[in-house]
């Protein structure tokens, strides 16, 4: 009897182990829940819909007290939510909804979750809430707070705040803030904080620029006349790499941003093309130092250290993962133009591209698990990644005219390349999921050859 | 008889008047001599002068008809040349993503070739270019093949290597700024630049 009722307050005590770690385990899955992410990275990904609500005057402050009477916004406000819905256009798993579509129109008496009224836009199947909030202080000085709100559990998903906030830190508070909210929903991070190069052209010559991916800070490289082509952006975003045409020769360039200074270097053969940096300092580029065309290794001395890509035929254009062991590149040694992928350490090459007569313009993710490249169809130059794990491959651009140069940003997510699609070779950015392309504003002129590299402060 | 003494009389008159007007005209005559002289050697100064004159042009029109000569040979030399530097100069062709010398384009090289041997004093760049349709650095390396293609023919006839170099512009400067096949294989080319 004792030995049956022992039995039986031991299975009850097992049902209550087993409950106890069933609730902790569905506390956790509660847990996980709470931020809502985006797969970026997915086979597909999902929309996520997000109000931005109109700026508020919060009562603290110079307004201490004034409860719900009207607060005059400061005049930075309007300028500020144009900055950052302009930003937030750039995110293409984001789907901005108008105010207008809500029940009842702005459901928001503040700026905190609690002052917001969360029924009418679940209805709406709105996701996430922004709101700002605008607090003057007695002498004049303006605290900026920003909150992103799910709606789905009403929670602050990113709540920031800025003090001192003039108009010329506008710009800068939208692109940190977008910044952290790309961190938070995808877990990856760079659009914000990274530049393009790329080469634009005045008149005959062509010269090296760089801008940010929104068209901010637009700033000329090189002023040196002629031909510049290639540019490419050293890991730490402090030098660029790019040629010049000479009359008589490639030269190849580098510019350090400390001081503003371009070092140019001839070598034999007189040939220049593609040069690219590695993590470790260190150039690839082909020359021509026995008559074919070769990249070669090139150390920080500029010595030709040895070939990366050697064979009878045109290599060019190679480009590195972020940790140097996987180079990308293109080779004729088929015949036509094709992409090839080298393992640095083993040597072993690889095939990437099979179809298609001319796929030039390979870059690599920084993780190094994708390769998109430009392959020309009867159309014109398209836009294709290619998945190095499953070996499927997907157009990502549709025309008109030539899409090409393709270039992975610093997150692996979005993607710049230039196109002739209005007639006029511009830059344009896209995902490796082949959302609808975003021109990036690049000032007058025709801009080709993007270049993705990390924005360094200046 | 007194007729007679008359016509004496007049004709010895006449003689004596005639005497008479000769002395005269001795007299005179003889005070004249210097001016005469005077006048004898200017006209001989003269007539040197002019042969001298003469001489001096004859001299001038030959130094002139030497150096309307050379002038013409001269012309006639730098228009040579400047048909060698055309012949020289002159651009070949080639077909779509191929750096081949085509079969056409052979005659002109080893033209090129003999010229190159003739005149010592110059020295070529060989730049390559591509039509607009491939992609930039591709495009370059291209342009060096072709580029690469011709040097390597020339060197083949016999022109010393150090006095060809190879440059490789791509799609960069185009002949011809049409978007259509005609422009592609304008601008699918080889070109030598003289310097001297």
């Amino acid at each position: 009897m004792s030995k049956r009722i022992y039995s039986c307050l031991h299975s009850v005590k097992v049902i209550l182990v087993a409950a106890i770690i069933s609730l902790m385990f569905a506390t956790g899955n509660v847990r996980a829940a709470d931020t809502l992410t985006v797969d970026i990275f997915g086979p597909g990904q999902r929309k996520v819909n997000i109000i931005l609500l109109p700026p508020q005057t919060l009562p603290e402050g110079k307004y201490k007290g004034a409860k719900d009477s009207d607060l005059p916004l400061p005049s930075e406000a309007g300028a500020f939510s144009e900055d950052i819905r302009k930003n937030l256009t750039f995110l293409p798993f984001l789907n901005s909804v108008p105010v207008g579509d809500i029940l009842g129109g702005d459901p928001a008496r503040g700026v905190k979750p609690g002052d917001v009224d969360l029924k009418p836009l679940r209805l709406s199947k709105v996701d996430l809430v922004l709101t700002t909030g605008w607090e003057i202080m007695p002498n004049g000085e303006k605290n900026l707070s920003i909150r992103v709100i799910g709606t789905f559990n009403g929670r602050t998903i990113l709540g920031k705040r800025y003090s001192n906030v003039t108009e010329e830190l506008l710009p800068l508070i939208a692109d940190r803030y977008s910044s952290h909210l790309m961190m938070i929903l995808t877990g990856r991070a760079g659009f914000f904080d990274s530049s393009i190069a790329f080469v634009r052209k005045n008149g005959k010559n062509k010269e090296i620029f760089t801008v940010s991916p929104q068209g901010r800070n637009l700033r000329q490289v090189s002023s040196l006349g002629g031909i510049n082509l290639s540019p490419n952006w050293a890991p730490d975003g402090m030098k660029l790499v790019f040629t010049r045409l000479g009359t008589r020769q490639h030269l190849l360039c580098i510019w350090d941003k400390s001081t503003g200074k371009i070092d140019q270097k001839a070598f034999a053969g007189n040939t220049v093309i593609g040069p690219t940096f590695l993590p470790d300092g260190n150039l690839a580029a082909t020359l021509t130092l026995n008559g074919d065309s070769d990249i070669f290794l090139i150390n920080g001395s500029f010595k030709p250290k040895r070939a990366l890509a050697k064979s009878w035929a045109i290599e060019v254009s190679p480009d590195f993962d972020k940790t140097a062991s996987k180079m990308v590149f293109t080779s004729g040694r088929f015949g036509n133009p094709h992409i090839f992928m080298l393992d640095m350490a083993s040597g072993q090459v690889d095939r990437v591209t099979r179809k298609g007569k001319y796929n030039t313009n390979p870059t690599i993710s920084p993780d190094g698990r994708y390769v998109a490249f430009s392959r020309q169809t009867p159309l014109g130059h398209r836009i294709f990644v290619h998945d190095m794990n499953s070996g499927g491959e997907r157009q990502l651009t549709f025309g008109p005219g030539n899409d090409e140069d393709p270039a992975f940003g610093p997150d692996g997510y979005f993607l710049a390349f230039s196109s002739s699609r209005t007639g006029e070779y511009k830059i344009y950015l896209t995902t490796r999921h082949g959302d609808a392309a975003m021109q990036v504003p690049t000032g007058v002129g025709i801009a080709t050859a993007p270049a993705w590299g990390k924005a360094t402060k200046s | 008889m007194k007729a007679r003494a008359i016509i004496l009389c007049v004709a010895f008159m006449l003689i004596a008047g005639l005497g008479a007007g000769c002395s005269k005209k001795r007299v005179e005559s003889n005070t004249a001599t210097p001016a005469v002289e005077q006048r004898m050697e200017d006209q001989q100064e003269k007539e040197r002068l002019r042969q001298e004159e003469q001489a001096k042009l004859v001299r001038e029109r030959e130094l002139q008809e030497q150096a309307l000569e050379e002038e013409r040979l001269a012309v006639e030399a730098a228009r040579e040349f400047e048909d060698v530097v055309v012949k020289l100069g002159n651009i070949i062709h080639f077909d779509f993503d191929s750096f081949e010398i085509k079969p056409e384009y052979r005659p002109l090289l080893q033209t090129k070739a003999e010229l190159l041997k003739q005149y010592s004093n110059v020295t070529i760049v060989i730049e390559g270019y591509c039509d607009e349709r491939g992609t930039e650095e591709y495009n370059l390396a291209l342009g060096e093949r072709r580029a690469r293609a011709a040097y390597e023919f020339l060197i083949l006839l016999g022109v010393a290597p150090e006095r060809l170099s190879i440059v490789s512009f791509g799609e960069e400067n185009p002949i011809d700024l049409a978007h259509n096949e005609t422009a592609w294989e304008m601008n699918r080319r080889a070109q030598f630049r003289l310097t001297y």
